[in-house]
């Protein structure tokens, strides 16, 4: 967002690869909506880049004029639902494209929700015409925080508006000695997880994956087994195998 | 009621007060208030993995433990208000030098203010410097947005050096006189320099005025005997003269 050399690197890569610009700032689930000069510094950005792929995710982090820099979590309600779709509104018109909103990882939910989060994403992507971009290992970490079946997330999650996929490690902490995992983008993706990664490329064919590691970053040897394998997933699994394009 | 339930959420984040939002929360086999702690942690641990990126030598002089407790007053204070985290740490020189702590490392404040300089320039907007062609017909002119003008009665570029690793030698005399320093960025390196005080007021006035020739006017009623000539070259090879808007 600023300059230096950050973007001047950037737009070397831009050269020889198409880019996926992943934004953790928007606050789409803000009821006070969506940051307008934010907004105008992401839509300068992906000008100036022209990214194939723009994503942000369903969760908050501004309120008041304070950011709380966290994915926080919101209710699947219906007023949830309808300050979220006029954000990504408001964000696809000012950057004239369509944008991927991501399921985050969760560590709670609300007493309040009427719906379940993959209902909150199709209605979500009905009213807006937004994507979705499906991380595996979010659906993971959040059902075994919250008690759910992350096969049946995934069978819920309507096939036909999953963009992009997601995989990242996760860490197992104990918390008042129950076991949580913490999405922490600083290990290898669990076994557990690239069995629903195949299942995901299965319902939702190969779609563009990235491998996200953010925290301790390995060797770049290690990164490139990382992709390697989603790649031989997506071209092992996908219904259609001529039309993988895995990343 | 989102907003309500969210203005409740940032009082459990930043006051440690879950009480409000608790109730709205599905206990699942774990306490509500231990499931906002894995929010809450998140906040705090990644605010503060910021502070310490931005202010490394803050934290070698009063080591990561007491930086941490530090950090968690200022969060806590100034908690961000832009999603760009480049931005965020602005107000941490002035937090500390009201700070009770450690308000008897009298030059810390200024070390964070150097910092913070260089933070600013890494991440400060490209914008083309002026040309010596250009410089002679007369233009208003100003300083680059990477460039911080820093003046100090501590030696901290002495104690920034000194903090290096690896650095050779790390005694600093406390008591060498006032510093003027130029920070900016240079290509993709951050650098500063130190400047004699009419050098510095030179500087100064050119942001001020815009004018070349007032700023020049300005310095030589500081210094009579300053090479205005060699300053100004060193402007122009410096590239931290840009055309005013």
């Amino acid at each position: 967002m600023g300059g230096g050399p950050a973007i001047r690197a950037l737009e070397r890569i831009r050269r020889d690869h198409a880019l996926s610009i992943h934004g953790v700032g928007l606050s789409l689930g803000s009821a006070d909506g969506v940051d307008t000069a934010h907004l105008a510094r992401l839509a300068a950005l992906v000008e100036r880049l022209e990214p194939s792929l723009v994503s942000e995710h369903l969760s908050w982090s501004v309120v008041g004029g304070v950011y709380l820099n966290h994915l926080l979590p919101l209710p699947c309600t219906e007023q949830a639902l309808r300050v979220v779709a006029d954000n990504v509104a408001r964000v696809q018109d000012r950057l004239g494209r369509q944008l991927l909103v991501e399921n985050p990882a969760s560590y709670l939910r609300f007493r309040d929700a009427e719906m379940t989060e993959p209902h909150f994403l199709a209605a979500l992507a009905r009213r807006t015409g937004c994507g979705v971009l499906c991380d595996v290992n979010n659906v993971f970490v959040s059902c075994a925080n919250l008690g759910g079946d992350a096969d049946a997330y995934l069978d819920e999650l309507d096939a036909a508006i999953v963009g992009e996929i997601h995989l990242a490690g996760h860490a197992v902490n104990d918390a008042d000695g129950r076991t949580i995992l913490i999405d922490d983008h600083g290990s290898r993706v669990s076994p557990a997880v690239w069995q629903l990664y195949a299942q995901a490329i299965r319902r939702f064919g190969a779609q563009p994956t990235l491998v996200e590691w953010d925290t301790d970053v390995p060797a770049l040897g290690v990164l490139l087994e990382e992709a390697a394998r989603a790649e031989h997933i997506a071209h092992a699994e996908a219904p259609h195998v001529g039309s993988a394009h895995a990343a | 009621m989102l907003h309500e339930l969210q203005r409740e959420f940032r009082v459990a984040m930043l006051a440690d007060d879950a009480g409000a939002v608790a109730g709205r929360v599905c206990a699942d086999g774990l306490q509500a208030h231990a499931r906002l702690s894995v929010y809450r942690h998140h906040v705090f641990t990644s605010l503060t993995a910021i502070l310490q990126s931005t202010y490394p030598i803050v934290v070698r002089l009063v080591d990561a433990r007491f930086f941490r407790f530090a950090a968690d007053r200022y969060i806590r204070t100034h908690p961000p208000t832009s999603p760009c985290l480049f931005e965020y740490g602005a107000a941490l020189p002035d937090f500390l030098a009201e700070f009770a702590p450690s308000r008897r490392l009298a030059y810390l404040p200024d070390v964070a203010r150097l910092e913070w300089a260089m933070n600013v320039a890494l991440h400060a907007p490209d914008v083309v410097a002026v040309e010596r062609a250009a410089l002679a017909r007369g233009p208003r002119i100003a300083l680059h947005p990477s460039v911080t003008l820093l003046r100090s009665p501590w030696p901290v570029d002495a104690i920034w050096r000194a903090n290096q690793p690896g650095a050779a030698d790390d005694r600093v005399e406390l008591d060498g006189g006032e510093v003027h320093l130029q920070v900016w960025r240079a290509g993709d390196e951050v650098l500063f320099r130190a400047l004699s005080p009419a050098a510095f007021v030179l500087r100064e006035a050119i942001a001020h005025t815009g004018s070349l020739e007032a700023a020049a006017a300005e310095a030589l009623a500081l210094d009579a005997g300053i090479d205005l000539a060699a300053h100004i070259v060193e402007l122009l090879d410096d590239e931290v003269l840009i055309a005013r808007s």
